[in-house]
């Protein structure tokens, strides 16, 4: 068994083999439906509180530092220390450079079947950390993408929008 | 001394992730591809228990079995002599939350258990063989080739 705790550790080898030998991005997808199991009905029938109360399981049971902040029609999801990330780099092995994406690849095709938007800033795949703004209304999400753009020019911005 | 010793909660549906990417990786790129990726979590991740096994010092695998599968409440026994580990795995609580959940569970789950200790002992004074019972049912043994029963 590897541990749940050490699962990212496996997964972080699992996308060096795939980024060098093909079939990353399909990984992701595969990631991503996966987790349609855990999370899309909840997400497609609670909306955004759906989304808030998946990461507060998530919060507590990755022992994350991650700040949830629920506005009419926005969610942030504001995360201090990435106990994902965080592994990977605590790690003998050394870290994927492609490590991060997988989170913004599983995350944006499930918001996108739950009709819920999302702008993603990663900000480095060498911190443990990132910001993402999560809303249900598409207006409303033109609206904020231009916000954001404006308040962070430099940031390489993922939407699924 | 542990390399990775977590502490706090436990987010157990990663053994469904595990699941899922071995039946990937193997179905993308063949069963040696999976091997190669264990082999790596066997020697690079757990670098601290390999290099410790070359040593002949089995100190950390030890604690290594023993915390991590008292953290995840698995059902098991772990005996310990000077020449030898046995792991007896009652209930594996990998396979038991992938069934609560309702998840496939993958037919080549056990390879996280049997190709990783056998990267932990690859090149080392020290062997591994893990004879499965039932589903989630193993005895994993580790001990010194020069004094296999």
């Amino acid at each position: 068994m590897i541990p749940s705790d050490h699962f990212v550790r496996f997964y972080n080898e699992v996308f060096k083999y795939l980024d060098a030998h093909g079939g990353l991005e399909d990984y992701f997808l595969a990631i991503s439906a996966q987790q349609e199991f855990h999370c899309l009905e909840a997400f497609r029938t609670h909306g955004l509180q759906g989304v808030h109360d998946y990461y507060v399981r998530i919060r507590r049971e990755e022992n994350c530092e991650l700040d949830l902040v629920m506005e009419p029609g926005c969610l942030q999801l504001i995360m201090t220390r990435c106990p994902s990330l965080g592994k990977a780099i605590d790690n003998d092995a050394g870290v994927s450079p492609r490590y991060c994406d997988h989170c913004p690849g599983w995350v944006l095709p499930v918001y996108t079947k739950a009709g819920l938007y999302i702008i993603y800033d990663l900000m480095g795949h060498d911190q443990p950390q990132c910001h993402s703004w999560i809303l249900d209304d598409i207006e409303l999400a033109r609206q904020k993408l231009r916000e954001v753009e404006q308040a962070r020019p430099a940031a390489r911005l993922l939407r699924n929008f | 001394m542990l390399r990775y010793r977590e502490t706090g909660e436990l987010h157990k549906d990663f053994h469904g992730s595990t699941s899922l990417a071995l039946d990937f990786v193997a179905g993308r790129h063949g069963e040696e591809a999976l091997t190669e990726i264990l082999h790596n979590v066997g020697t690079r991740v757990y670098a601290s228990i390999h290099q410790k096994l070359l040593q002949d010092d089995p100190s950390e695998l030890i604690e290594h079995l023993a915390y991590f599968y008292n953290r995840e409440e698995a059902d098991f026994d772990l005996e310990v002599t000077e020449h030898e580990i046995t792991l007896r795995v009652h209930q594996c609580p990998a396979i038991a939350h992938i069934r609560k959940l309702g998840l496939p569970l993958s037919p080549r789950f056990c390879r996280s258990t049997t190709d990783v200790n056998a990267a932990l002992c690859a090149g080392t004074p020290w062997a591994t063989e893990t004879q499965i019972l039932a589903e989630g049912q193993c005895v994993q043994r580790f001990y010194r080739k020069e004094r296999k029963a």
